[in-house]
């Protein structure tokens, strides 16, 4: 069985005339052990899309789903204090900003406890052994001095590696990390990830990363949902997807990375034409039509995921 | 030999850095001994990580940083010496957020005339050398009316290579260009810069840290370690063989979208650079993997453009 199942959600914002549609239908799932990839551009709904599932939606969104269980439980229709029992204790997130996300006023120590003795309850002692445990765990020298430290007196790969241990302190089952190396150098992005990697295994995590690095998806993710203007319009196997990309975007995508090898160095890169769609609630149908060179009349009607095991949505045959 | 478009020779920049409100000055050098040059018409590409310098590197090079030594030629003129409108004319720079680069409350069509404006070009003239500015970075200008506001990233960035090109400047520096736009935007204007570069016969400095980039657009390739050029070579060359162990590490780092090659070990330590206490000796070694004894006491000779102890041996 599967930990996250999400069928058909659907996120808008705002109201009336000015009402925007961020998440159109997206349906995925992600099993334990598993690394899931959601992956697209800006705008594309991707950070929405986990935001929804951990019910953390800004006031103003709107939120609807076909289904969404966790662990074979419903979470759509859970009150905010169940599903703030659920939040960092089985279902924990990681965010990009580590400065932004830690308080600056406590120390690591505290902060990382606090997640701990909210949940489970427990001496405030017992969770800062825990949390140097972690802090160990993922790979920071001196923990014990760490925990009487504030965030600004550590370096962003440090900030992110407290991240991923506070995350850590209630043994989560499902954890969503949503773009956590974009803000580092690629050097600490490699440590960082291969961390990641390591803990999942290890721990038997389901983890959904969410991602804008098409090079990441390549080297984490088991499975791949491509998203594109609030809909998920490819979702393969990694190998699959990387070796035969099925969905016109996800090619054209592929098509404009400067690769080392497959790309000659100044040859000129593939692109994508035109602009992503203002998704008004009457909108229909792919949202990558206006920029495809294979539309036709039937892309502006809703277009059905096909295809299976290797789903797209595309009229035209890949 | 002809003279190369722009030569950087021995540039140092000295911050001075209070720790506290009593705490001793200490000198921070962001930018220590970089010496470059360029050929007119090629690219050279400036790699490193956060704090390495290459941003201060970028404000010394355009004079937006008084030097604390060292100088900057562009064709053999010094631009230490000469005042900004004369700078303005040989250099020009493309900054990475186009949503705080170009201002707000201005049109398009009056923030590509700037500089001709500041030049004292006249009205028609600067009219229609900006339409054929806009033309050339692919913007109908038609829209010249508009407000950065109505305009996408990549349009933006548009907007600001059309700036930084209306006078014809000799070199272009470009700092981090792409680094705020998705992917598919990123190509477009890699793509323009690799155009623009051809029909203008253009000296490009383009910084990144995206190595994948600089691979694709530069010439020679630069990489910055601690305010130094650890290790200076052709692109190719470079990037089929690192010599820099700095160099190896960083290229190893890059995760290209291959799958099933996993995430690699880059072997660099948990030990972080730190610009304010540059360590002895080489300044790479409490992180680099295969430092010996010397590299903690002496500061390693440049051989064939790299500067490791290994390499000297």
């Amino acid at each position: 069985m599967s930990l996250l199942e999400i069928e058909g959600l659907e996120v808008t914002f705002g109201q009336g005339e000015g009402r925007v549609a961020a998440v159109r239908g997206a349906s995925f799932s992600l099993a334990r052990g598993e690394t899931h990839c959601i992956v697209g551009e800006s705008g594309c709904g991707k950070s929405v899309t986990s935001l929804a599932i951990m019910g953390l939606l800004a006031r103003g969104a709107t939120r609807q789903a076909k289904r969404m269980e966790f662990d074979g439980r419903d979470i759509s229709r859970l009150t905010e204090r169940e599903m703030s029992r659920l939040r960092g204790h089985r279902i924990a997130m990681i965010f990009q900003e580590p400065m932004t996300s830690l308080n600056p006023a406590y120390t690591i120590g505290s902060q990382m406890a606090e997640v701990r003795t909210r949940h489970l309850g427990g001496t405030k002692q017992a969770a800062l052994d825990r949390a140097a445990e972690l802090l160990g765990r993922v790979g920071i020298t001196a923990p014990g001095m760490r925990l009487g430290q504030f965030p600004h007196q550590l370096s962003g790969g440090l900030r992110q590696r407290v991240m991923i241990a506070m995350a850590l302190m209630n043994d989560p089952e499902l954890l969503i990390a949503d773009e956590p190396t974009t803000a580092l150098d690629v050097t600490i992005q490699a440590q960082i990830l291969r961390l990641l990697a390591q803990l999942q295994a290890e721990l038997g995590l389901g983890l959904l990363l969410i991602t804008h690095d098409l090079g990441v998806v390549a080297r984490v993710a088991h499975r791949v949902s491509v998203m594109y203007a609030g809909e998920v319009v490819e979702n393969a196997a990694t190998a699959d997807l990387f070796a035969a990309p099925r969905h016109p975007y996800t090619r054209g995508l592929l098509e404009c990375l400067p690769i080392p090898g497959k790309v000659a160095p100044g040859a000129p890169l593939g692109s994508i034409p035109g602009m992503v769609p203002k998704l008004t609630p009457g909108f229909t149908g792919c949202g990558f039509r206006s920029r495809c060179s294979l539309a036709r009349a039937e892309c502006a009607a809703p277009v059905a995921l096909r295809g299976a095991p290797h789903l797209y949505r595309c009229v035209v045959d890949a | 030999m002809s003279t190369p478009a722009i030569e950087i020779r021995d540039l140092e920049k000295r911050f001075i850095v209070k720790q506290g409100l009593f705490g001793t000055p200490r000198h921070v050098r962001a930018v220590d001994g970089v010496t470059l040059s360029i050929p007119t018409g090629a690219t050279l590409g400036i790699v490193g990580e956060s704090g390495c310098g290459k941003s201060t590197l970028a404000r010394l090079i355009l004079g937006l940083l008084p030097a604390s030594a060292g100088s900057v030629l562009v064709e053999g003129q010094d631009l230490s010496r000469l005042d900004r409108r004369a700078r303005a004319r040989l250099i020009q720079p493309v900054f990475q957020d186009p949503f705080s680069s170009l201002n707000p409350r201005r049109s398009i069509g009056d923030i590509v005339a700037m500089p001709l404006v500041a030049q004292g070009v006249a009205g028609r003239e600067t009219r229609s050398r900006v339409a054929e500015m806009l033309e050339q970075v692919g913007i109908s200008p038609d829209m010249a009316s508009r407000y950065p506001a109505q305009l996408s990233g990549g349009q933006r960035q548009r907007i600001a290579i059309a700036r930084a090109l209306v006078l014809r400047p000799r070199i272009l520096l470009c700092d981090e260009p792409t680094s705020a736009l998705d992917v598919s935007v990123q190509s477009q204007i890699l793509n323009l810069l690799a155009d623009l570069r051809r029909s203008l016969n253009l000296t490009t400095i383009f910084i990144s840290h995206n190595l994948a980039v600089v691979e694709h657009i530069a010439d020679t390739v630069a990489v910055m370690y601690l305010g130094r050029i650890v290790e200076e070579a052709q692109a190719q060359a470079l990037f089929a063989t690192p010599r820099h162990p700095y160099t190896r590490a960083l290229l190893a780092s890059v995760l290209t979208p291959e799958p099933g090659l996993g995430v690699p070990d880059v072997g660099l330590g948990d030990v972080l650079p730190d610009p304010s206490n540059i360590p002895p000796g080489c300044r790479f070694h409490p992180r680099c993997p295969v430092a010996i004894a010397r590299c903690s006491l002496q500061t390693p000779p440049r051989v064939d453009g790299a500067e490791c102890h290994l390499l000297s041996a």
